[in-house]
């Protein structure tokens, strides 16, 4: 079939800047597809998709060179109006793309523009409604849709103009793992329904696998790689090192294969062909009663040292006090909303805990009500000592610091240096020494000390606002979604800053919808549903409670969820397991034997 | 987070109406607001808006509205006061002169405010732009521009509450009670608001580009208002307003 996308050399830099955003990319996209495009920060995929919908040249300007060509279209020929009637675009902000309060009224505004006869446009809006899955949504205010229906307002807006392409810019960073889910539905249904090829810029790479037909990943303006799920994770070590994801189970295949345990071929994206890989490779060789005890032994020992990213027991002072603690806490918004009931927590210096659960369930609160912009309406919290009844909000920050999802919010000052610095100032420490201690937190995370922050990239921001807290020094620290919107290795800079601090005694509440992190770095978790907490205890054995995280409609790790299964088939051995590493070196054990 | 002039939904007479005879009849009371000059047309003026908004269902938005306009109207009073020397002595600096000309003004931006936003939670925008264009024969793009400013709004509101409440947490004392001192502390705030806004403002004007925005023309809306014998009676009353408003 004719590629429906052509690119053909294609560079771009914005402005007179000499770095290059595409450096040479060359691609071709048949109708039909269903690409997801995967990379680092600052790799260019935003560039990319800005390229494919015509935003660059026309909106955007900076020096281009090649030709990219939509449907036969010269994108640099034809107006913008022309190419986005083939090529619809989904931003990665949906509140700047929404034009109407009402849904209605925001699926007729692109219809209407682009001249759809009258007649027709009642029988394709309720088909496109119904394609995308949300036909009672019809009369709903757009500001009081949740956030993966405003989602899928907004692919529906674009979908209803006809085009014959979707460019979608990260469209479920905000969204938790369920509603995450539901997007990728729709979009494969609108792909296979209506042959409607789908190109999406995309972190989340477990959801590629599952999805796309193919995958592309790039690096420093440049597409690295380009196949099949299968091919392109073949090359995990590859991945890793410019800085990508992999699937956890596809990093066991590698391993595996790495260690020549199984011959290489095609790597396992999901859990079901982890078991059978796994299930090949010890070929019947261990049943479930055999044997098991010694293996659980053997792997019990081999645990903490073979497991990088493990959390290690942390010295926990017995009988200390708790950093912050929950005495039967409520709260409830006077206008209806979240609230959350008899909430009973207690976290001690040193501990890392984290809090999941779905959108609504309360998490934000409880983070509130933890730094004290929220008053508990009945119930005491105490962080550090303090009732946050009673102490104003500005003296608790100079013991607990939140590390917000958002970085733009929260930077104000003209150099990095006064950024960082700027909390210390505020809670009393005088100026020599906060900017001396600002100085030392600038150099250890590399940041440029002069310059203007908002004229660094979002991932340098984001460290800025990280060092902004390291610098307190603080007793306690709260991260909000600590790693959304950040590639693989920025979140894994955040995340050991983070657990590095936790050793050296602070207490860590962490709420994260990525589950993956959570297990890699949270040593206790509370599960949280419908302003409750549903559950409580170690990380792995929450993890391994099947009926809790339904309750709770979370997802558990691929990890968890493949040992579980090999623990039921083939050994208890892999009973609890929840580590790459712990999984690996179990096979081999008995691969071994 | 609630906005005043977010639509509220009714199928009141209010609410069904085209939104051009809204836009004039809210016109009209305002208009006849700053005509009229005697206490009991502009009293009734501004029961008029109240009791349409109760049968709209809407009073609870113009209430704390109210709240709002309420304290600025008596600083308004007494600064009023303060300047007009005329007339004779009454209560402390005051005199009669003054006391009149100062409840008169306040009565007044009462009942200019009232009226507008009383029409905006009654009108979706969407319809109130479209009508606009239809028939009074405004240009889409201003249309557009106006309806988007008071979408963003809110938006704005909630981005300065994040921002807020992110300052707070680090320590600033935004819980100050001297409102100077609060004042000081919110200007550097200008800074991440901007950031955000002029990011928001253009990718909300390349999504109108890509959804077709320079195709539009007047015959472009799927709606139509046609204008039926309700909304004629209700340009009536405008008029009618507007000449009671002259002559008392």
């Amino acid at each position: 079939m004719a590629p429906i996308i052509e690119m053909k050399d294609v560079s771009f830099s914005y402005g007179a800047s000499s770095q290059v955003a595409l450096d040479h990319v060359s691609l071709s996209v048949r109708e039909g597809e269903f690409v997801g495009v995967i990379g680092p920060a600052g790799s260019g995929r935003s560039t990319l998709a800005a390229v494919l919908s015509g935003a660059i040249p026309h909106h955007f300007h900076g020096q281009l060179y090649g030709v990219t060509y939509v449907q036969g279209l010269d994108t640099c020929e034809a107006t913008l109006t022309d190419i986005s009637s083939v090529v619809g675009s989904v931003l990665q902000d949906i509140d700047a793309q929404m034009v109407a309060s009402v849904v209605e009224d925001e699926m007729l505004f692109g219809m209407e523009n682009f001249g759809v006869p009258h007649d027709q446009i009642e029988q394709r809006l309720v088909q496109t409604l119904e394609t995308v899955g949300i036909a009672d949504l019809r009369h709903r205010e757009i500001a009081t849709l949740s956030g993966g229906q405003k989602q899928k307002v907004a692919i529906a807006a674009i979908l209803a103009m006809g085009p014959r392409v979707l460019v979608l810019d990260e469209p479920t960073a905000a969204l938790d793992p369920a509603a995450t889910q539901l997007v990728y539905d729709t979009l494969r249904r609108i792909n296979r329904e209506r042959g409607v090829t789908v190109v999406v810029m995309e972190q989340k790479v477990a959801m590629l696998s599952e999805y796309c037909d193919r995958v592309m990943v790039m690096d420093a303006g440049k597409i690295v790689f380009s196949g099949a799920p299968h091919e392109v994770f073949a090359h995990g070590e590859e991945l890793r090192r410019i800085g990508c994801d992999s699937p956890r189970v596809t990093r066991i295949y590698n391993r595996l294969v790495a260690d020549g345990v199984v011959p290489a071929g095609s790597p396992c994206l999901n859990v079901s062909e982890a078991e059978q890989l796994i299930a090949r490779a010890l070929g019947g060789r261990e049943t479930a009663a055999a044997g098991s005890a010694k293996a659980a032994v053997v792997s019990e020992a081999a645990l903490p040292a073979s497991s990088p990213h493990a959390p290690a027991p942390r010295p926990k002072a017995e009988g200390a006090k708790p950093a912050v603690s929950f005495e039967d806490v409520c709260f409830s918004y006077p206008g209806g909303g979240a609230s959350v009931q008899n909430l009973e927590l207690a976290v001690y210096p040193g501990e890392l805990v984290g809090v999941v659960g779905q959108n609504g369930a309360g998490k934000t609160t409880l983070t509130k009500l933890l730094n004290g912009l929220l008053k508990p309406s009945s119930g005491v919290v105490t962080v550090a000592g303090l009732d946050t009844r009673e102490a104003p909000v500005s003296r608790i920050a100079a013991h607990l610091s939140t590390l917000f999802q958002n970085p733009d919010r929260q930077i104000c000052r003209e150099t990095v240096l006064d950024e960082v610095a700027f909390g210390l100032v505020l809670t009393g420490t005088p100026q020599e020494e906060a900017r001396e201690r600002a100085q030392r937190v600038i150099e250890r995370f590399g940041l440029p000390a002069e310059e203007a922050p908002f004229s660094l990239s979002r991932g340098q921001r984001q460290k800025i606002a990280l060092a902004s807290v390291v610098v307190m020094e603080p007793e306690v620290i709260v991260l909000d979604e600590p790693t959304s919107g950040l590639d693989y290795r920025e979140c894994m800079t955040v995340m050991e800053t983070v657990s590095e601090m936790a050793e050296r005694g602070s207490a860590v509440i962490m709420v994260c919808h990525d589950m993956e992190v959570v297990s890699d770095f949270a040593e206790r978790l509370v599960v949280m549903a419908q302003g409750r907490i549903l559950g409580r205890g170690p990380t792995r054995q929450v993890f391994g409670e099947g009926d809790l995280m339904r309750e709770a409609s979370i997802a558990p790790p691929q990890v968890t969820e493949l040992s579980e299964r090999l623990a039921r088939t083939i050994s208890p051995a892999f009973a609890g397991l929840s580590e790459v590493d712990d999984v690996v070196s179990v096979v081999e054990e008995m691969v071994a034997r | 987070m609630i906005n005043v002039i977010d639509y509220v939904p009714g199928t009141t007479v209010l609410h069904r109406m085209n939104p051009v005879a809204k836009l004039g009849l809210a016109a009209g009371i305002i208009i006849a607001t700053f005509t009229a000059d005697t206490y009991p047309m502009l009293l009734g003026l501004l029961a008029l808006t109240l009791v349409l908004g109760v049968y709209a269902g809407v009073f609870n938005r113009l209430a704390s509205l109210l709240k709002l306009l309420v304290p600025l109207a008596v600083v308004m009073f007494l600064l009023q006061t303060a300047f007009m020397r005329t007339g004779a002595p009454l209560v402390f600096w005051m005199t009669t002169d003054g006391a009149v000309t100062g409840s008169k003004a306040c009565l007044r931006l009462l009942g200019v405010a009232l009226p507008l936003i009383l029409m905006l939670t009654v009108t979706k925008l969407n319809d109130l732009a479209n009508a606009c264009v239809e028939k009074l024969h405004v240009p889409y793009k201003y249309a557009f521009t106006f309806t988007t400013a008071l979408r963003f709004v809110p938006i704005f509101g909630q981005e300065m509450n994040a921002i807020m409440e992110a300052q707070t947490a680090r320590g600033v004392e935004y819980d100050t009670k001297n409102p100077f001192r609060k004042l000081t502390l919110m200007l550097p705030l200008c800074i991440p608001l901007l950031v955000s806004s002029v990011g928001k403002a253009d990718a909300t004007a390349l999504a109108a580009e890509q959804r077709g925005f320079y195709l539009r023309t007047r015959a472009s809306s799927y709606k139509r208002y046609p204008m039926a014998p309700m909304d004629v009676t209700a340009l009536v009353i405008a008029v009618g307003l507007i000449a009671l408003g002259i002559a008392f």
